[in-house]
C-alpha cells in the first residue's frame, strides 16, 4: 500500500540516527567473575550507525539537501557530537539525559521520535540495523510505529528516484527490491557502503557546525516516559571452552579422528 | 596541567589509524620486500589533508596543530616506517623552510601545493663529506645574471626522485664558514638537476633515498630561500622541527612492536600455557611500555613547545634521542618475544627492528641530540 507523501520537505532532509556505545576494543573481561571491566574503554559511534550516517550523506550528494545527525544519550554523548559531525551532516541534534543511561529499545525510540516531531519536516530517517552493544534491531522499527511510516530494514542498496525511494533489502532467500513514498525510515546494514574516514578538514570544520541540546521535556516526555520495560540485570563476558583434543597419529588415521570428532559433535 | 589530547586532536588520532590500518597496513610488507615507494598512497593522505596537517587552512594545510601531526605520524608509523617517513620529511623538512622564512611570492608559489598535498617536498643537506659535520658541504651556488648556478651532489635524500621541491642547502661564500652557506629552491626538473640511483637500505626501504646531482643547475634568482648566507641557520631550525615529527615516528614504530608483542604473547602456547603467563615475558613487555610512555610525553612536550610559541630545539632533541633509543630497545625485545618467528619476515617486528634502526641515525644521530642537550646544559 502506498504511503502518503507527508512531510516531504523542498530540499531533502534526512535525519541519520545514531548512538554512541563503547568500544567493544577496549572491553576487557575479568576472568574471575567474569564481569566486563569498561573503565579504560573508549566510546565510538556504533558501527552500522557509521553507515547510515554515510548513507544519509550520499543520498544527500545525489539529490541535494543536508542530514542531521541525531542521537540520545547521558551526558557522555556529547563527546560524539563533532565525530559525528566530521562525517558530513549539517547539524546535530543531542537529547541528553542521565536516565538514557538504563534505557531500552523502546525508550530509545520513544525519545528519537520526540526529538524527530521537535526538528519537523523530514523526508528519511536512516538507523543501522542494530547497535555495536546491545544488537536489539528494534529502535528503527519502533520509531517507524511511533511516527506511523514506513520502514526498510536490512537495506543494503538505496537509490532515490522522482522523490520514490528504492532500497534493496539482504534477506536470508535473497534480495527483495521495494519503493516507498517518503518519508520512510531506513534501517542499513553494513554492507551498504563504506562508512569514509573523515578529513582533517572535515573534523576542524565539525565544531563550527550548529548543535541543538534538547532535554527529554522538549521532546514532550516525561521521566515516567524513560522508564524502561526491560532491566538489565547483568552483563557478563563469554567463556569459550577450549576442548584441546590432541591428534596423533599418520595422516590418514588423523583425518578418521578428526572425522569422527565433527560427527560426534554434530550428532549432539 | 593537562595530559589530554583535545576532542580535535583524538579525532585526528582516530582519522590517521583508520588510515593506515585501511590502506598502509595491507602493504606495508610488500613495500619493505620491494623497496617500493608506495606512490598510490600520495593522493589519498593528500585527500585526508595529511600531507600539511600543521599548516593552515588558506595556505592549504589542514589547520591542525603539531600534536596533531606527530599523532598522524605515530599512527602510520605503527604499521609503517616507510609511510610516516615520507609523511614526515615532506612536512617538517620539504614544506616548512619555505612555510617559515619563503617570501609572500615563494610561499604563494609553493606553500599550497605542498601542504594540499599536490606537490611532495624533500630536504638535501648531506654530502658524501658532510653528514653531521654539515657545514662542511662542498656544493655551491655562483649567482650568474638572473640565476643561481648549482654544482655538487647530495646523498641520501629522503623523496628523492619523487618530490617535486627540493629544499637545497649550498656554499655561496665559501671563505665565511656556515655563514655562507645558502638555501634554494629547486624545482625537480631544473635544467642540470639529476637524481641518483635509490639506496637499497636495511629498513623503511619503500622510502626512496637518492643522491642528487647539480651539474651547472640553473634556477631563477628569485628561489634564494631567506637571507644570504642564513642557509646554515634555517637548515638547523628545520631540523629542530623535523626531529619532532622523527621522534613520533621512532614512537609509533616502538608501539607498534608492543602490539603486536602482547597479541603475540597471549596466542603463543609453550610448555602448555602462552607465553604471557612468563614473567621473563611479562617483565620484558612492562619494560617496553614504562619506555613507551615516557618517550611519548617527551614527543608531545616537544610538539606542544612548537605549538605554543615556546622554545623547543632542545625538547625535540630529548625527543628524539629516548624516543630513537626506545624504538631500538623495544623493537629488539619484540622479536626476542616473538623467538624464531619474529627473525622472519612473516611478522611485522623484524621490519620494525630494521625500521627503528634509522631514527637513531637521520635528522642528527643519537650523538647530535646528546651535543645539543648537553650544550644547552653547559652554555
Amino acid at each position: 500500500m502506498p504511503f502518503p507523501a507527508k512531510g516531504v520537505t523542498e530540499r531533502m532532509k534526512v535525519i541519520a540516527c545514531y548512538k554512541w556505545v563503547l568500544d567493544e576494543a577496549d572491553l576487557k573481561v575479568d576472568a574471575k567473575s567474569r564481569a566486563l571491566l569498561t573503565d579504560r574503554a573508549k566510546y565510538k559511534i556504533s558501527e552500522y550507525d557509521r553507515n547510515a550516517i554515510e548513507c544519509g550523506v550520499q543520498l544527500v550528494e545525489q539529490v541535494g539537501g543536508e542530514v542531521i545527525a541525531l542521537t540520545a544519550g547521558t551526558s557522555n554523548a556529547k563527546n560524539s557530537i563533532k565525530d559525528a559531525l566530521s562525517r558530513g551532516p549539517a547539524q546535530a541534534v543531542l537529547v541528553k539525559d542521565e536516565l538514557m543511561g538504563q534505557a531500552d529499545s523502546a525508550v530509545t525510540a520513544k525519545v528519537l521520535a520526540g526529538a524527530i516531531r521537535k526538528i519537523g519536516a523530514y523526508d528519511i530517517i536512516v538507523c543501522g540495523e542494530g547497535s555495536s552493544d546491545e544488537y536489539s534491531q528494534q529502535v528503527g522499527i519502533r520509531l517507524g510505529q511511533l511516527l506511523e511510516i514506513p520502514v526498510i530494514s536490512f537495506v543494503n542498496k538505496v537509490e532515490m528516484k522522482n522523490n520514490v525511494l528504492r532500497a534493496e533489502r539482504k534477506l536470508e532467500n535473497g534480495i527483495e527490491v521495494v519503493e516507498v513514498n517518503l518519508p520512510a525510515i531506513i534501517t542499513v546494514l553494513p554492507d551498504i557502503n563504506e562508512a569514509r574516514i573523515p578529513s582533517l578538514k572535515q573534523i576542524l570544520a565539525a565544531s563550527k557546525k550548529p548543535v541543538q541540546e534538547l532535554t527529554v521535556a522538549d521532546c514532550g516526555l516525561s521521566n515516567a516516559d524513560l522508564e524502561p520495560k526491560v532491566h538489565r540485570l547483568s552483563v557478563l563476558g563469554a567463556v569459550m571452552e577450549r576442548k584441546q583434543v590432541r591428534i596423533e597419529g599418520d595422516v590418514s588415521e588423523m583425518v578418521q579422528q578428526v572425522a569422527n570428532i565433527i560427527k560426534k559433535e554434530v550428532s549432539c | 596541567m593537562n595530559f589530554s589530547l583535545t576532542e580535535e586532536q583524538r579525532l585526528i588520532q582516530a582519522t590517521a589509524r583508520e588510515f593506515a590500518q585501511t590502506h598502509v597496513a595491507p602493504i606495508a610488507a610488500e613495500i619493505d620486500r620491494n623497496h617500493r615507494f608506495p606512490e598510490e598512497l600520495i593522493p589519498k593522505l593528500a585527500e585526508l589533508n595529511l600531507l600539511g596537517v600543521p599548516y593552515p587552512e588558506e595556505w592549504g594545510g589542514a589547520g591542525a596543530d603539531n600534536l596533531a601531526y606527530v599523532l598522524v605520524i605515530e599512527e602510520l608509523a605503527k604499521v609503517c616506517g616507510t609511510t610516516s617517513v615520507i609523511v614526515s620529511a615532506h612536512t617538517s623538512l620539504g614544506t616548512w623552510p619555505i612555510y617559515k622564512f619563503g617570501t609572500e611570492e615563494q610561499k604563494k608559489k609553493y606553500v599550497p601545493k605542498l601542504a594540499s598535498g599536490e606537490w611532495l617536498g624533500a630536504f638535501a643537506l648531506t654530502e658524501p663529506s658532510a653528514g653531521t659535520d654539515a657545514a662542511a658541504g662542498q656544493t655551491t651556488a655562483v649567482l650568474d645574471g638572473d640565476e643561481w648556478v648549482l654544482n655538487g651532489s647530495k646523498i641520501f635524500i629522503t623523496n628523492g626522485g619523487y618530490a617535486n621541491v627540493y629544499i637545497v642547502m649550498a656554499m655561496t661564500d665559501p671563505s665565511q664558514g656556515t655563514k655562507g652557506i645558502s638555501a634554494f629552491i629547486v624545482e625537480k626538473d631544473a635544467p642540470g638537476l639529476s637524481i641518483g640511483e635509490k639506496e637499497r637500505k636495511m629498513g623503511i626501504r619503500g622510502s626512496s633515498t637518492t643522491p642528487l646531482y647539480f651539474n651547472d643547475c640553473r634556477i631563477p634568482k628569485e628561489n634564494l630561500l631567506g637571507d644570504l648566507g642564513k642557509g646554515f641557520k634555517i637548515a638547523m631550525q628545520t631540523l629542530d622541527g623535523g626531529r619532532i615529527g622523527i621522534a613520533a615516528q621512532a614512537l609509533g614504530i616502538a608501539q607498534g612492536a608492543l602490539d603486536a608483542s602482547i597479541k603475540f604473547a597471549k596466542e603463543r602456547v609453550q610448555f602448555g600455557k602462552p607465553i604471557a603467563t612468563k614473567q621473563a615475558i611479562q617483565w620484558m613487555l612492562a619494560d617496553m611500555e614504562t619506555r613507551i610512555q615516557a618517550a611519548r610525553l617527551l614527543v608531545y612536550r616537544a610538539a606542544w613547545n612548537e605549538s605554543n610559541g615556546l622554545p623547543y630545539t632542545v625538547e625535540a632533541a630529548t625527543a628524539k634521542l629516548f624516543a630513537a633509543e626506545t624504538a631500538s630497545y623495544v623493537t629488539n625485545r619484540a622479536v626476542q618475544i616473538h623467538g624464531g618467528y619474529g627473525y622472519t619476515e612473516n611478522y611485522p617486528v623484524e621490519r620494525a627492528m630494521r625500521d627503528a634502526k634509522i631514527t637513531e641515525i637521520y635528522e642528527g644521530t643519537s650523538e647530535v641530540q646528546r651535543m645539543v642537550i648537553s650544550g644547552n646544559l653547559l652554555r
